[in-house]
């Protein structure tokens, strides 16, 4: 679809920043070894050791890595530099909290169960520090070099052992307290090769800015990827069924990335809650007193004020916000003007999409916009084009409600199937979003349009006929497209995609709940693992979410924005179950750790509704859906809802029979 | 072990879609009844505690949704139930007739040790509608019905007046806590139940 981007480091106009950067850090180096506390000795540094927050090469944090030895303990830090410029995009915090997010703070080696080496041959040697805990801080870029100086220190003081699996991998053996060494020894997932790995980075890249010339993926080593962190202590687990780890490093390397957020969305084993618990006290504050009391100014490093890792999971959650692309303001009229050429086409869909897929489009636009997205009109057509068609499809509507319309009383008595789809109609349009001021009150006409849209759908579709959930899809159509015949056909339009989770025999049900379940297995063994042993495999309790994609979860205007971001189908078409695994996940721990049954599971997240905090589960669905890649796609059987709409002509003979 | 079933009574209310299911639960649990209630999508329940003789219970209250396409979920929410009321409309005869379907699912995907003897409870409700002009199903036929499927007892309600409701649901959780006794045979016997099935519509002496 869209092309990968790989590009030589080399050509990186950041590369001439970088070194000037360095050696500016190199000078104020010296100094730096007096702020060490008493007792504590750096016994390596490096000047211009860098993250890449996201997937942006040009988007750096650059930080001194030091190793310090106070006792017998060896403490690893990074810290960044104050007050750089780190070229950050919508930036959405400053960059202060932003740098104070990924430092590392005193890290005894103790809590790191490995460094992975990583020397491409083209770019730059970077390694990826795998705590015990199964978590892993994003790559560190070594600009100016060191990585084998610095393999080369730890070694002459902790154990540190190559893997007999990777070369590349350094296991540092150097278990000082025994629970954790339990844990570790316990607790190490499998790590499986993904046959589509490549393909993954290469997706991963592509959802760089496409005019993002510097993008560049070029130093993942996607052989690497697979084996390194397999070890001959793991034993229980099923080698493919946990990606966690590798999709976790994989994702450190490419995308926007905290410590923080990695524990919720890939909190190995953090079903235990020694390992939750263990991310939110900063783990120096027993082993390294002296060091974090120091006063910043002393630092030459100048690292802002610390804030301490909350304990509160709410604020724990607010910090995990940055992840993912930062969600934009909605596409207003003036944007929206400028995707369409003269006569009214919209020139590039995918652009438009995107644009769409990341912010939304404000409320008035909605009427005009959402057409498109359903595939009511086509992006190719022109002004006049759709105007024609409106007229067509405003009398081809009065034709087919005439034909309820027109039955009579005493044919009506003689018409059962119609009695009853009438009655559970308007059973069900009294019920439909009366809190919400467009239908409220006694006698609300809109509440009658409502009525007659769905049972002319009933019969434009009598196969299908009513089912429930469908007055939830179309109340907001109504609201939106203010007229009936045009509310009609967004609907029909709609139903070909979602229709499929009304067939009598549930089947596209089952399609989306089986691949879910898939989806949690490939990015969240344990909680997979957790929902088996409940006996919750089946994942009815996510089947409100699924049915009427989130509807009753959240505000009204917030289901339209959820809804329009969904239909753009802009990094996957089945973005809706990547949006129920980030909610699971973010509740991972919760579930896990209280215990929760199928009952009380199912009344859990029942009472989510209206707590869903939308951007940033966009954000995590995204961040997970790009992540698990191909490999993610392959979880879902073709023909799962939402099937593919028709496009260019091409039609797909499986997915037309799944569309009933 | 102890047993689940000593403290948590699950009860299942099946019936046509739009009978009013969500609103019985909802005015035996809280009390009120909203124009607002959603139709159900998949399951919910609510729960209340109920006191029997010095002892505490949850009762545990299941509503799915009614539409007959989302029957095979039930299995999922049916397993375990000490009781399934049974809720038509009156003034629905295709829901009244239904009620003959939905028992017969029910026994079928919940699959209790001892069908024959496995606890109902019927709820025509509704009464309030049209100060009962409307009304279509008669009283007798219902009784009739139940009569001949083991003389399940009978209620007669209005969610929207709240009339009734609590009688039938003490009834609902008497009916579940036998139940659970019978399967439960080293539950101590200190609740006395009785055993007839011969009230009124306006009290339960099950
Ligand atoms: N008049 C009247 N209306 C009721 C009564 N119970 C429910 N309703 C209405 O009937 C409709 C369906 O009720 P609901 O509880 O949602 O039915 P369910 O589908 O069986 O859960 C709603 O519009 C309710 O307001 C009642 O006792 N009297
Ligand atoms: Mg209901």
């Amino acid at each position: 679809m869209i092309e990968t981007e790989l590009h030589d480091l080399s050509d990186d106009a950041d590369y001439a920043a970088s070194q000037q950067q360095g050696s500016q850090s190199i000078t104020r180096s010296d100094s730096g070894r007096r702020s060490e506390p008493e007792g504590a000795e750096v016994v390596y540094m490096k000047d211009n050791v860098s993250i890449h927050p996201t997937q942006y090469m040009s988007e750096r944090i650059s930080g001194r890595l030091k190793l310090i030895k106070q006792g017998d303990s060896l403490f690893l830090t990074w810290i960044p530099y104050k007050g750089q410029n780190t070229n950050t995009r919508l930036s959405e915090r400053g960059d202060s909290d932003r740098n104070n997010l990924y430092t590392i703070r005193p890290l005894p080696l103790t809590d790191v169960r490995s460094i992975r080496r990583h020397t491409p041959p083209l770019g730059w040697q970077y390694i990826i520090v795998v705590l015990a805990s199964g978590l892993a801080f994003p790559p560190l870029y070594f600009y100016n070099g060191g990585v084998k100086e610095f393999l080369t220190t730890i070694k002459q003081h902790v154990s540190l052992v190559r893997s007999a699996d990777d070369a590349n991998v350094f296991i540092v053996n150097d278990f000082q307290d025994p629970l954790q060494k339990t844990l570790s020894s316990l607790e190490l997932p499998g790590v499986v090769s993904v046959a589509a790995q490549s393909t993954n980075a290469s997706l991963v890249a592509s959802s760089s800015q496409v005019n993002q010339g510097r993008s560049d993926v070029s130093s993942y080593d996607s052989n690497t990827g697979s084996q390194s962190l397999r070890r001959q202590k793991n034993k229980s687990n099923d080698p493919t069924k946990d990606l966690s780890i590798q999709v976790l490093e994989k994702f450190s390397l490419v995308t926007k990335f905290a410590r923080e957020t990695t524990s919720q969305l890939f909190g190995e084993n953090s079903g235990d809650p020694f390992l939750s618990n263990e991310w939110k006290r900063p783990s120096h504050s027993q082993s390294l007193p002296d060091l974090q009391s120091q006063p910043s100014t002393n630092d030459l490093e100048e690292v802002p004020c610390e804030v301490p890792v909350p304990a509160d999971p709410m604020e724990f959650e607010k910090l995990a916000l940055v992840w993912g692309k930062p969600r934009q303001p909605p596409m207003t009229k003036e944007e929206w003007i400028t995707f369409l050429d003269s006569e009214g086409r919209v020139v590039d869909s995918n652009d438009l999409r995107k644009r769409i897929f990341y912010g939304g489009v404000v409320h008035e636009l909605r009427k005009e916009v959402w057409p498109f997205l359903l595939g009511c009109y086509d992006y190719n057509s022109t002004y006049a084009e759709r105007e024609y068609l409106r007229s067509v499809r405003k009398q081809d509507y009065e034709i087919i409600k005439l034909q309820w319309q027109s039955i009579s009383p005493e044919q009506a008595k003689r018409f059962t199937k119609f009695r009853e789809r009438k009655g559970l109609i308007e059973k069900d349009v009294v019920r439909t979003d009366r809190a919400f001021s467009f239908y409220d009150g006694d006698d609300n006409p809109n509440v009658n349009v409502l009525h007659d849209i769905l049972l002319t759908y009933s019969f434009y579709n009598f196969d299908l006929g009513y089912c429930q959930g469908m007055s939830d899809f179309l109340s907001p159509l109504l609201f939106v497209m203010e007229d009936e015949f045009e509310a009609f056909w967004c609907f029909a339009a709609l139903l070909e995609r979602v229709g499929p989770n009304f067939n009598r025999d549930q089947s596209g049900m089952h399609a989306q709940l089986f691949a879910l379940s898939k989806l949690v297995e490939l990015s969240d063994s344990p909680l997979h693992n957790y929902f088996k042993q409940q006996d919750c495999l089946n994942y009815f309790f996510c089947f409100r979410w699924i049915l009427i994609q989130f509807k009753r979860e959240m505000r009204y205007e917030e289901t339209m924005r959820l809804w329009e971001v969904l239909w753009t189908h802009y990094p996957s078409e089945h973005l809706h179950l990547y949006v129920c695994v980030a909610i699971l996940k973010r509740y991972r721990n919760k579930i896990i750790g209280e215990q929760m049954d199928f009952d009380t599971l199912l009344k859990f997240i029942n009472e989510l509704s209206g707590q869903i905090d939308l951007d940033s589960i966009v954000r995590d669905a995204e961040a997970l859906c790009i992540c698990a890649g191909e490999t993610g796609e392959a979880c879902i059987p073709p023909g799962t809802p939402p099937s593919l709409p028709i496009e260019n002509g091409l039609v797909s003979s499986q997915l037309e029979d799944e569309v009933l | 072990m102890p047993s689940r079933r000593r403290t948590l009574l699950k009860v299942i209310i099946l019936g046509d879609s739009g009978v009013g299911k969500t609103s019985l639960m909802n005015q035996y649990v809280n009390k009120k009844f909203s124009n607002q209630y959603k139709a159900t999508i998949g399951a919910d329940f609510l729960t209340k505690e109920v006191q029997f003789d010095d002892r505490l219970f949850t009762l545990q209250i299941w509503d799915t949704a009614g539409q007959e396409r989302f029957q095979s979920l039930g299995v999922a929410f049916y397993r375990g139930a000490d009781c399934c009321v049974l809720v038509y409309d009156v003034n629905s005869m295709k829901s009244f007739d239904n009620l003959n379907n939905w028992r017969e699912e029910f026994l079928i995907q919940a699959s209790p040790s001892d069908p024959d003897n496995f606890p109902f409870v019927v709820i025509g409700n509704k009464i309030d509608v049209d100060g009962g002009n409307s009304r279509v199903v008669p009283e007798k036929k219902a009784r009739a019905w139940c009569a001949s499927k083991g003389n399940i007892p009978y209620f007669e309600t209005s969610a929207k007046e709240g009339l009734n409701v609590e009688e039938a649901f003490q009834c609902i959780a008497k009916n579940a806590l036998k139940s659970g006794e019978e399967e439960e045979i080293y539950l101590p016997d200190t609740i006395d139940v009785g055993n007839g099935n011969q009230q009124r519509s306006t009290g339960c002496e099950c």
